[in-house]
């Protein structure tokens, strides 16, 4: 398994099926940000409030990658 | 710690590229200082301004002293009995204002380690930055004891780099730490994430007594003349009063002041025995002068002034305190005083506010009071004369006599303006308390809920105002705080380009009121404004010379000089009390609008330039930015006189004193009046005092850029400084932090090879605003007419002119933000959670319901998705019930990528993400149409983009970037633009940075000669032509071609922003005719001019089909007999299962009702089952569906149209 072959994009493990099987823990996912103070990475969950655990700041980047 | 050994940043520069240099400090900004000075310097008004402000003693210290102390009463003591108790007064005042830096609400518990709120989280969330502003109030009842509160009046918004922002002193790498640009100049505020500046106004020069000749002072009355004498009178808080005399054609002057909007007349006599103890004698003495001088044989001056004691004597009042009483009467209610004031103390309070208050207006003393009687005395004599012609009128509009009202000033007074509407409500709000309680003021019940009951019933929210003012422009005021106009005092500071931002900061606009002047005598470039205003950087049209800049080196005087010796050094030289209305006998000396004495006019010009000589000498207290106009005698010139100022928002500019050979300021009022020479070789000897360090310093920084603009036709400079402003250039280097609605970016800058050393003292290499283009000015194509530019396909692909826009849209799930809290959130972003969720949403979206980073939108594609919620307390989760997703699209037609994606939270901390800010490139490539032009207001549109193997080549294989026609030559005469690019050219071939400053070259040594020997030292033709050979053919050009290096710039007007075509699509439903406007598909109108000149060309074809076929064809029902486009109806079928009946149309009016006897194929049906016979004689007809609108107009209004059909 080289690092070079094509890997399909895999959002959440296996929660990505595709098709109108949707994703069943959409009130579950966490995802992650990166503040825009300290750059570090906040992981939240839906409805969390939107702060950077470690500083407080007030916004958050999305990521530009996940893989 | 020990003093590092590092050299302080260099902050000298040159003419060079100081490639590493700069390198060095972009990579590492410096620890100490900024590079350029320069920059910072420009900014100062701005920001110094607002430094005024809350400092100690500061403008808006002063302006709690003049607001005072309010009393309110709990009962009218004109209508309590005599013998009750009277009213019980309480007294509120403000004795101190406090505002803070910008920081997270004490409510936010999230935030330990840094509360500070910085400009760029501002930005970035696309709110305010802002400080809470708290004001200690002091209150008693009668004669109690002061109790204290502190209020908190709302946030107010702060300009950046200011004391109150946590900018201030920050060195670049600081600046660069808090995601500010290394440069970071500060002088805006930041509103709702948009960036705003209150732009610089000029009025009228304070303190000093302006001669006016204005015909429309004689519609305030019968007898008045078109005769005033003006003065802007400015308290020491900066807010003005302006006071006029006028003179009445009787020989009689009248006092006007206008308060809160409206205007008064006072008998200028009445206001002169109120301010002292007088008499007509001293009165006379004092305007006419005493008996022997030259004044009293002056009859008409005489005459005039017994006519002005004697009417007075109509009002029988007679001492000063009478006086003071009658005035206090008739303005009690104006001014708004406590009922309990007596009449006389309602007369001082009118001299303190609306009297010359410039001369005191807080705690008045006799002394002061003096003062005032003598300037008003002045102005009655000034008055005269300008009557008698002895004098002429002062020109209001040229800068001599003007001032700058500068951002933080207006910022303060609109500040102390509400404080004061604030201490004012309370009144109502006490009144209220009082019919509700039954009770009265003096109790102790009133005491403990006056903080908690009474102030919190009013309007505390001062800082909304402040922010509302910003964001509109907007001025709500019941004063108008003497000034002309109620909207745009703000502007967006857009972030164009840099020029374009930095221009901001150096605009001086005349104000909005003279816009809609019909006449243009206010827009007009006076001599005066020599070095204080740029004669070249002003747009065209309609804001032409209404809108100016300063000059680069005009600087604002932002505080009060200390001018305390002046007093007694001009009583050293001679100056005396006694006077004469004469002034050949003696002219005055004035401070500040303050008379200061008399003396004679030979005396008056020793006095002035003793006064000059210490100040450049620093010598006798005497400050150096001090401004002494020296007014020479003349015949029936400007009134003459030593006027000083020392005073805040005067010009001022440097030049050099040629006698100590060192710097002094000049402001605009003296200038006129002394000899500065502009060159070294100009200087008269005996005459020039002054020598200008350089001839530029009369240019604004933008005109500076312009590279040898001396040898360009100077509206082709007025065009390049418009021009360059519309660049696509480089806003800065913080891009990422900024979420500008619309960003422009050049991919590909460069930094000029032909420069003025100033682009390196401004910086201007870290904002490239163009590149360098080899342009051949040559007729090649065929495709080069009319401004037309040919770009070397070749040069595009290496990414000639590559830019990119980037667009900030911010996705608020909730519109009413003010009220919210985690409880009340009705959306989020998400899918909903149940519900079904489609592949192509999941393919485009993440999981959060946000796009991801990097991903190609078109129109229409979804860019978010939401979903209702309500928030369940008992688990505190938000719950769906709904299961729908609403989805969030890309409307616009342009393919854009998503650069980033920002989570916005709140201040609090505490609520889930109701706003996203999407920052979408746009990659936008030179195509044709594209807009660009050269330094030298030569713009031309990209006509073809040619390829390389078909351009013709030099000798040495060189190929143009660019050609240009050369016809865009003669007529322009933008010689400047063929020095650049001999300059240019030299400049490439010999690695030189070549100084283009204007002015270098002259009539013996010329450019030319000069850049020629360049290019012949380089190998090259002396004149810059070169033989070119056909890239088609190989052949050589029959000419030698113009060939050279211009710095050329990308301007913001893309065809891809502005094309609009259409044949068919949206109309309007009324008329059927297309709808108007690019961004709804709508089409350009073909009007009554275009619509001629095709009838003049024959083109009806082309005429029916733009007019009817592309517009409103309808094809309507008409009946041949009648004419009628409404009588016709469709016929229906009739009910019940016989033969289908041919649906037709008939008309209504031509058929009869039918019988019952007529053959079942000639009855007909309408729509409500009507049987007719008959009008069976209709057609169909193509016609503009407006014609039948017209017709159905008409018939409402009961006017038949019929038509004749035809054949």
């Amino acid at each position: 398994m080289s690092r070079e072959t094509y890997q399909v994009p895999n959002l959440t493990g296996a929660s990505y099926g595709g098709g109108t099987t949707g994703f069943q823990d959409a009130a579950t996912f966490t995802i992650q940000y990166i503040c825009g103070e300290c750059a570090s990475k906040v992981s939240l969950k839906r409805g969390d409030p939107i702060r950077c655990k470690e500083c407080g700041h007030r916004v958050l980047y999305k990521e530009r990658t996940k893989r | 710690m020990a003093p590092s050994a590092v050299a302080p940043t260099n902050q000298s520069w040159s003419v060079e590229y100081d490639t590493v240099r700069r390198e060095k400090l972009f990579r590492d900004p410096p620890k100490d200082r900024s590079a350029y000075p320069a920059l910072q310097e420009a900014l100062q008004p701005h920001i110094e301004s607002f430094n005024r402000l809350m400092e100690p003693g500061g403008l808006l210290e002063q302006g709690i002293k003049d607001i005072g102390t309010k009393v309110f009463l709990d009962a009218d003591p004109s209508k309590t009995e005599a013998g009750a108790p009277s009213p019980n007064r309480l007294s509120v005042r403000v004795s101190e204002v406090f505002l803070e830096k910008a920081a997270i609400p004490p409510s936010n518990k999230h935030s330990t380690r840094n509360r500070e709120i910085y400009p760029s989280e501002c930005r970035e969330r696309h709110a305010t930055y802002r400080g809470k502003l708290r004001a200690r109030v002091q209150y008693r009842v009668n004669n109690g004891d002061w109790q204290e509160t502190i209020r908190e009046m709302g946030q107010v918004p702060i300009m950046l780099m200011t004391n109150r922002c946590h900018l201030e002193n920050c060195s670049p790498a600081e600046l660069v730490q808090h995601k500010e640009e290394s440069e970071e100049l500060g002088g805006y505020f930041i509103v709702n994430g948009i960036e705003k500046l209150i732009r610089m106004l000029i009025v009228s020069r304070r303190n000093y007594p302006l001669a006016i000749v204005r015909p429309s002072f004689q519609n305030r009355g019968s007898t008045y003349s078109k005769y005033g004498i003006s003065i802007r009178s400015v308290r020491p808080d900066q807010t003005s009063q302006t006071n006029v005399v006028h003179y009445l054609t009787d020989g009689n002057a009248t006092f006007r002041f206008s308060w809160r909007k409206n205007e008064f007349l006072v008998p200028v006599m009445m206001i002169l025995k109120a301010l002292v103890e007088t008499n007509d004698r001293e009165i006379f003495e004092e305007i006419v002068g005493s008996a022997g001088s030259e004044g009293v044989a002056d009859t008409f001056l005489t005459d005039r002034v017994e006519l002005l004691l004697r009417t007075y004597k109509a009002y029988g009042i007679h001492s000063k305190a009478k006086t003071r009483a009658y005035l206090g009467e008739k303005f009690r209610i104006v001014l708004g005083v406590p009922d309990d004031m007596s009449d006389e103390e309602v007369g001082n309070e009118f001299l303190r506010k609306i009297v010359l208050p410039h001369l005191g207006s807080h705690n008045v003393t006799e002394e002061q009071d003096k003062d005032k009687f003598k300037m008003l005395l002045f102005m009655v004599r000034k008055l005269y004369a300008l009557v008698a012609g002895t004098c002429a009128m002062d020109n209001p509009d040229a800068v001599s006599n003007q001032e700058i009202l500068l951002g933080g000033f207006l910022y303060g007074m609109i500040l102390k303006e509400k404080l004061d509407e604030w201490l004012s409500s309370i009144r109502f709000a006490a009144n209220e308390w009082l019919q509700r309680t039954q009770n009265n003021f003096n109790t102790q019940e009133f005491l403990k809920e006056f903080p908690s009951r009474i102030l919190k019933r009013t309007n505390e929210n001062i800082g909304g105002a402040m922010e509302y003012f910003l964001s509109t422009g907007n001025l709500v005021s019941p004063s108008g705080l003497d000034l002309q106009q109620t909207s745009g005092y703000t502007v967006v500071a857009e972030k164009i380009n840099f020029y374009r931002f930095i221009s901001h900061f150096r605009m001086v606009h005349r104000g909005s009121f003279f816009a809609q002047l019909k006449t243009t005598t206010v827009r007009k470039l006076l001599p005066e404004s020599w070095g204080f205003l740029c004669p070249v950087h002003t747009p065209d049209g309609s804001p032409c010379g209404l809108l100016n800049h300063l000059a680069h080196k005009c600087k604002i005087a932002t505080s009060s000089v200390d001018a305390s010796a002046l007093p007694a050094l001009v009583s050293q030289l001679g100056v005396t009390n006694n006077s004469s209305a004469s002034v050949d006998e003696n002219v005055v000396v004035q401070l500040d609008g303050r008379v200061l004495g008399f003396c004679s006019p030979k005396q008056a010009r020793v006095i002035a330039d003793t006064l000059r000589h210490w100040k450049v000498e620093g010598k006798n207290g005497v400050p150096v930015e001090l401004e002494i106009g020296y007014i020479p005698n003349s015949h029936g010139g400007q009134y003459p006189g030593v006027y000083m100022f020392s005073q805040a928002a005067r010009m001022i500019r440097p030049v050099k004193y040629l006698p100590l050979d060192r710097e002094d300021y000049v402001g605009p009022f003296e200038q006129p009046f002394m000899s500065i020479a502009c060159t070294d070789p100009e200087i008269e000897s005996g005459v020039s005092t002054h020598v200008e360090y350089d001839p530029t310093n009369i240019l604004s920084i933008i005109a500076n850029m312009t590279p040898f603009s001396d040898f360009n036709q100077s509206p082709r400079n007025m065009y390049q400084c418009q021009m360059s402003k519309q660049t696509m250039g480089t806003p800065g280097t913080s891009l990422r932090y900024r979420t500008d609605n619309k960003a422009y970016r050049l991919q590909t800058g460069q930094t000029p090879v032909v420069r003025s050393p100033l682009h390196n003292d401004y910086g201007l290499d870290n904002f490239p605003n163009g590149m360098n283009a080899v342009v051949a000015v040559i007729s090649y194509t065929g495709y080069d007419m009319d401004d037309a530019m040919i770009l070397n396909k070749s040069a595009h692909e290496r990414g000639f002119g590559h830019g990119t826009i980037y667009k900030t849209k911010v996705i608020a799930l909730d519109e009413n933000t003010r009220t919210r809290s985690s409880k009340n959130i009705s959306k989020l972003f998400g899918f909903a959670p149940g519900g079904a969720v489609k592949a192509e949403w999941r393919n485009r979206l993440d999981e959060d319901g946000l796009p991801h980073i990097g991903m190609m939108v078109n129109e229409g594609d979804i860019i978010a998705a939401s979903h209702s919620v309500t928030y369940d307390g008992a688990t505190g989760t938000y719950i769906n019930r709904d299961g729908e997703t609403e989805l969030h699209k890309y409307k616009e037609s342009e393919t854009a990528f998503v650069e980033e994606v920002r989570v916005l939270g709140s201040e609090n901390g505490n609520e889930p993400c109701q706003a996203i800010s999407l920052k979408l490139r746009v990659p936008r490539s030179p195509v044709i149409g594209d807009k660009f032009s050269s330094r030298h207001g030569q713009k031309g549109v990209c006509s073809q983009k040619w390829p390389a193997i078909d351009m013709p080549f030099s000798e040495s294989g060189m190929q143009p970037d660019v050609i240009i026609n050369p016809h865009a030559f003669p007529s322009r005469m933008t010689i400047g633009m063929f020095v650049e690019s001999l300059a240019g050219k030299a400049g490439a071939l010999h690695g030189l940075a070549q100084d283009c400053t204007p002015f270098r070259f002259d009539e013996a040594n010329t450019a030319g000669n000069y850049f020629g020997e360049q290019l012949r030292k380089a190998g090259y033709n002396y004149y810059g032509n070169e033989p070119m050979y056909s890239g088609i053919t190989g052949e050589e050009l029959h000419a030698d071609i113009y060939l050279g290096v211009v710095y050329y710039q990308r301007l913001r007007h893309m065809v891809n922003d502005k094309f609009q075509v259409r044949t068919t699509g949206p109309v309007t439903a009324l008329t059927g005719q297309p709808i108007k406007g690019r961004k709804k598909g709508g089409g350009i109108r073909v009007g009554e001019m275009e619509r001629d000149s095709l009838l003049a060309h024959g083109t009806a074809f082309l005429l029916q089909d733009r007019l009817l076929n592309c517009s409103d064809y309808t094809k309507a029902w008409i009946c041949k007999t009648c004419g009628s486009f409404l009588a016709t109806t469709p016929t229906v079928a009739e009910a019940g299962p016989k033969r289908k009946a041919t649906s037709a149309v008939r008309c209504r009016r031509c058929a009869h009702h039918a019988q019952g006897y007529e053959s079942k194929s000639e009855v007909w049906e309408d729509g409500s089952g009507i049987r007719w016979t008959g009008g069976e004689n209709t057609t169909l007809v193509a016609v503009p569906g407006v014609l039948r609108y017209l017709d159905v107009e008409l018939a409402a209004m009961g006017i038949k149209m019929k038509f004749d059909v035809g054949p």
